[in-house]
């Protein structure tokens, strides 16, 4: 805003963010979502993210020429509350109609309104998931037929978008199959800070193995917790879970891991904030991503950051052998891929990993300097950047 | 002395913490001389309007924003079709379950992104 006056008038973006995630939250997306937002409005001096609130979280922000709004209606039913998320994008879009340049979307929801006959601007649609996959691993019960709307919605938004942007080439070949063409797809890989090495945390137990992320079935948390099991003869060995849910979301794996016997080993941390987990990684003799082989992860594919935030604190990966996951780190290079649901053989490759602690290490390390020198979050927004300018030349 | 209430940040939210200087006339809480803006507006409130939501604190202000955009919004963004092809049937699949129910657990706290890595 030239005059200043857009601080405390109505302001008039060029870009816009949206997205159907609570923002900022403890999870993976949110730490994406910062990154792809910060480097829209770093082109575009400034824009509007408009994602989802609710708690302590304010409706609207503003820092400098940024604003940030956010939806908070609490409609349970998922299909009403992306009903009225999408009309409250449209609404949140129209004022900024004729200033528009960019919009980047996250979802069919936020797609929606922003592919909207007569616009002017472009439209970035990246794909972390397609919710016609996801949604019949989250809703069991939903008719084949209501999925069978969902992708025709992805279908019809990707089709209208100018540029879809993917973070791993699984996705974009998920994406091809829905018949966008290979000009219009773009690879921008997650990524990850290297930071010098965090203070331990103060309640770390001495040695443990760390779990980072969500608790849906396909983060394959049963086959861990089996896997665990079997790593009972470990003295003083402990299983530490950051989860980035709300504790009541635990209640089946913690049914589970009691069940089995491991309930006792196990410690529970839940929606820590982001560079608290980045230490409780750092200090982690092996960090364990035990990815299901469903179609979820790999038709559909996925983009584990957690895998990605590992090798950047420096610790060792143990990860599912899923064509995603190869496609960020290396077999005995910078941990062990091992094929997905099978407890025994996540836990062999686990124990080899503790009783060789040099070795480890050493992938530790390696996985550092693969980050540094090929995932940094510099890199990927400077790809996105890149996408940003080919859509926009010439205007 | 009141202390500035205003959110501040973008991906770590914070509050303002200085010394406040007037109190915003829209929602009343404690605004400093660098947050308050013509006639004292908090930041919150002076958005809000931007958008033609005149006080994000209103109780009806949901309600409200509900009746007009969810009928509205098919001539907003031209989607006469797909929602609409939304029958109940379809959404009762959609309803919040429970804790065994991943991603059917909903509330306030929860969110509603589809993939978490
Ligand atoms: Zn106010
Ligand atoms: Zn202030």
């Amino acid at each position: 805003m030239k005059d200043g006056a857009g601080q405390h008038g109505p302001m008039r973006h060029r870009a816009a963010y949206v997205a159907f995630d609570r923002f900022p939250s403890s999870k993976g997306s949110a730490v994406h979502i910062a990154q792809m937002a910060d480097e829209l409005f770093t082109r575009f001096g400034g824009g509007l993210l408009a994602a989802i609130g609710g708690g302590d979280l304010p409706r609207y922000q503003r820092e400098g020429t940024r604003e940030v709004a956010r939806f908070d209606a609490a409609v349970p039913n998922l299909i009403d509350r992306a009903e009225a998320f999408s009309g409250w994008v449209a609404a949140h879009l129209r004022p900024h109609w004729e200033t528009l340049e960019v919009c980047h979307v996250r979802d069919p929801w936020s797609a929606l309104p922003a592919v909207a006959d007569g616009r002017r601007h472009k439209v970035v649609y990246e794909v972390n998931g397609l919710p016609s996959i996801e949604m019949s691993h989250t809703w069991p019960w939903a008719a084949p037929a209501a999925l069978g709307k969902i992708r025709e919605l992805e279908r019809f938004c990707l089709e209208r978008s100018d540029a879809v942007v993917v973070p791993s080439r699984v996705i974009g070949e998920a994406v091809r199959g829905l018949g966008v063409p290979d000009g219009r797809i773009h690879l921008v890989p997650n990524g990850a800070d290297v930071v010098g090495r965090p203070r331990r945390p103060a309640d770390a137990p001495e040695r443990y193995l760390v779990y980072v992320g969500a608790l849906q079935p396909w983060q394959g948390l049963d086959v861990l917790m089996r896997a665990f099991a079997r790593l009972a003869d470990m003295p003083g060995l402990r299983l530490v879970v950051c989860a980035s849910v709300p504790e009541r979301r635990a209640k089946p794996v913690r049914r589970l891991a009691e069940r089995i016997g491991v309930a006792e080993r196990v410690d529970w941390r839940f929606t820590l904030p982001h560079h608290e987990v980045a230490a409780w990684l750092a200090h982690a003799e092996v960090s364990v991503a035990p990815l299901t082989g469903c179609a979820r992860n790999l038709d559909q594919g996925c983009a584990p950051l957690k895998v990605i935030e590992s090798m950047a604190a420096g610790v060792p990966v143990v990860a599912s052998d899923l064509p995603a996951v190869r496609e960020l780190m290396a077999d005995g290079r910078h941990g062990r891929l091992v094929p997905a649901d099978r407890p025994a053989e996540l836990a062999r490759a686990v124990r080899i990993l503790l009783e060789y602690p040099d070795e480890a290490a050493e992938m530790g390390r390696r996985g550092r300097a693969h980050i540094e020198e090929s995932l940094t979050w510099a890199r990927s927004r400077a790809r996105l950047a890149e996408v940003y300018r080919t859509l926009t030349r010439g205007r | 002395m009141n202390r500035c209430t205003v959110t501040t940040g973008f991906f770590v939210l914070g509050r303002c913490g200085r010394s406040a200087v007037a109190a915003c006339p829209q929602c009343g809480r404690p605004v400093c001389g660098e947050h308050a803006g013509p006639n004292a507006l908090c930041p919150e409130c002076a958005a809000a309007q931007g958008y033609r939501t005149q006080d994000p604190h209103h109780p009806g202000w949901t309600h409200g924003y509900r009746r007009e955009y969810y009928q509205g919004s098919s001539q907003a963004y031209n989607d006469g079709y797909w929602y609409s092809s939304f029958d109940q049937y379809d959404r009762g699949a959609f309803n919040p379950g429970d804790d065994y129910s991943y991603g059917g657990d909903w509330g306030p706290d929860d969110d509603t992104g589809f993939v978490d890595s």
